[in-house]
């Protein structure tokens, strides 16, 4: 630990020094008498002052937790020689909070003796949390020595994203080969009736419509759509986020990516993720629960990193964009990179949905009157990127304060009812 | 008189302003009063030098407590008790050291330049300790 001298050792050895010397000069033993007291509490203080050699321990509870909801954590406190007054500052970072306890203790401790000190924290948003950072000062009885050190141990604490409620997710317009919950357009072995067709040698018997082969008076079968499993990538935007307050587009975008994948895999679904901004994140389509927590992991250290450089889809490795995969964008739509890439990936004929996390609610219309054109200039424009994107024949959702986003998702629905995918 | 209520003023400026450097120089003055009372009295040796030492010292004490406490950190419990009881005996402490020194400069009534060179030599020591002291990385 670092010591250093409190204030009280300059002052009284100032007075020390002024009061001897003042006897000295004016032959008046009563002054080096009144400054006696001084000399003998730094002499006795600094002499018996020793490193109480503090250890701090910080574990939590769980590593893992729900933004919003709370954790045990315990600081556990040693010293190897008695501490007059020990005091500990828990330096949370941006984020974290304490729910229940104090993030600062003075406590007194003796030699060899431990001290556990519980508290409950709580992530305000979701993210991951180095949360070890522990500053210790120690004071001895005379108040003359401090001692500090700064405690840094690689407590991490992963708070996921709290899920959006969702019911209904959007159906992919392609299916793959395996097996899922997703009625595929094409024929074959499945549960849904898909049409009649004349019996060929080699149908089994149980695929025989009966009713249809009297009628006909001769042998049909029935032809049924299978269940296909299907490939979403969720494509999210970090390179701008707006953020006023607690409410932050990359915060929401998050949110909303962490239950979209939940809602695939629990489908059997393969799901990916591509977080394009200023560094390029991503995960391989895969599906189970290990995709989940691998997925949420990736998305928790999506941040935005500025960056000018210029970023197109050439980047995206093409595993992890397979063909037929329904790419699900989650954006502010604020940042013209990210356009041109969903421009580009519509281009190369993906199946391809923007949820726009509505910035407009964000962001102040401006005081004077040329703060408040400009605000109206930018509606403006976004109304004449939303119907561009449109005219691509992309479906652009908007989720905002006003709008949930199953409501979202299911103008979606209604879009890609009429709309079809075209590829030429 | 003046003086003194400079010195309080000081006093009062230090802990407001939480600025340490101010109390001792606020304590200084004080001392600085009686050292004027006792220079221009020239009486024999003063039998309250003791009493004003005692209390100078508690006076800092307190200082230095009350700037300490304007910290993040609460205390703990009980801690302001205890805290309070350590001043109080430090107190007696330098009540006694102090009439101790008192009798002892009473007894030993020497003059002269080998006394003074003396005088002036343990004054050095004595400063030289407290700054080892405070430089020692233990």
């Amino acid at each position: 630990m670092s010591r250093r001298a409190s204030p009280r050792v300059a002052g009284y050895a100032a007075l020390t020094a002024i009061g001897l010397v003042a006897a000295l000069a004016l032959r008046r033993p009563e002054l080096a008498v009144v400054v006696a007291p001084f000399a003998l509490v730094l002499a006795v203080g600094l002499r018996n002052a020793r490193d109480p050699m503090v250890e701090v321990e910080l574990t939590l509870d769980s590593d893992r937790v729900l933004e919003g909801s709370e954790v045990d954590a315990e600081i556990t406190v040693r010293a190897a020689t008695g501490v007059d007054r020990l005091e500990l500052l828990l330096d949370l970072p941006p984020g974290m909070e304490v729910a229940d306890g104090d993030d600062a203790a003075a406590l007194r401790l003796h030699g060899d003796e431990e001290r556990p000190i519980s508290l409950r924290l709580r992530p305000v948003r979701w993210g991951l949390y180095d949360v070890g950072e522990v500053e210790v000062r120690a004071r001895d009885v005379l108040r003359l020595v401090v001692w500090e050190r700064r405690f840094r141990d690689s407590t991490r604490l992963k708070a996921y994203p709290r899920e959006e409620a969702v019911r209904r997710i959007l159906a992919p317009v392609e299916t793959q080969a395996f097996t899922g919950s997703e009625v595929a357009r094409t024929k074959g072995d499945g549960i849904e009736y898909a049409d009649i067709r004349d019996y060929v040698p080699g149908d089994r018997l149980r695929s025989i419509n009966w009713r249809a082969s009297a009628r006909k008076d001769d042998l049909v079968v029935n032809e049924r759509h299978p269940e296909r499993n299907t490939d979403v990538v969720l494509f999210v935007d970090s390179f701008a986020d707006v953020r006023r307050g607690d409410r932050s587009t990359l915060d929401d975008a998050v949110r909303a990516a962490a239950t979209l994948a939940t809602r695939y895999l629990d489908r059997r679904d393969r799901v990916g993720l591509v977080a394009f901004g200023g560094i390029l994140r991503w995960l391989q389509p895969g599906m189970g629960v290990t995709q989940r927590f691998r997925l949420i992991e990736t998305v928790l250290e999506t941040g935005v990193e500025p960056t000018y450089t210029w970023r197109d889809v050439n980047r995206i490795p093409p595993r992890i964009l397979p063909t037929k995969a329904l790419v699900l964008a989650l954006t502010p739509l604020v940042d013209p990179r990210y356009v041109a890439a969903l421009e580009d990936l519509r281009a190369r004929g993906f199946d391809l949905v923007v949820v726009e996390v509505d910035p407009v609610g964000l962001v102040e219309p401006g005081r004077d009157e040329t703060e408040a054109l400009a605000y109206r200039l930018w509606l403006l424009e976004r109304d004449v990127l939303r119907s561009r994107l449109q005219g691509l024949g992309i479906a652009v959702a908007r989720w905002g304060e006003d709008v949930s986003l199953e409501e979202a998702l299911e103008g979606v629905r209604t879009y890609r009812r009429y709309a079809r995918l075209a590829r030429v | 008189m003046r003086a003194v209520l400079v010195a309080l003023l000081v006093l009062v400026a230090a802990l407001v302003l939480e600025w340490a450097p101010l109390l001792p120089a606020s304590l200084a003055l004080l001392a600085g009063v009686y050292a004027a009372q006792l220079y221009v009295d020239d009486a024999t040796l003063d039998g309250a030098a003791p009493l004003f030492a005692a209390g100078l010292f508690v006076t800092a004490e307190f200082g230095y407590w009350s700037l300490e406490e304007r910290e993040r950190v609460e205390a703990a419990p009980g801690e302001g008790l205890r805290r309070l009881a350590i001043v109080a005996v430090l107190g007696l402490v330098a009540l006694v050291v102090a009439a101790s020194l008192l009798a002892l400069a009473d007894i030993v009534r020497t003059r002269g330049l080998a006394v003074d060179v003396l005088g002036a030599a343990a004054a050095a020591a004595a400063l030289s300790a407290i700054v080892v002291l405070a430089g020692r990385r233990v």
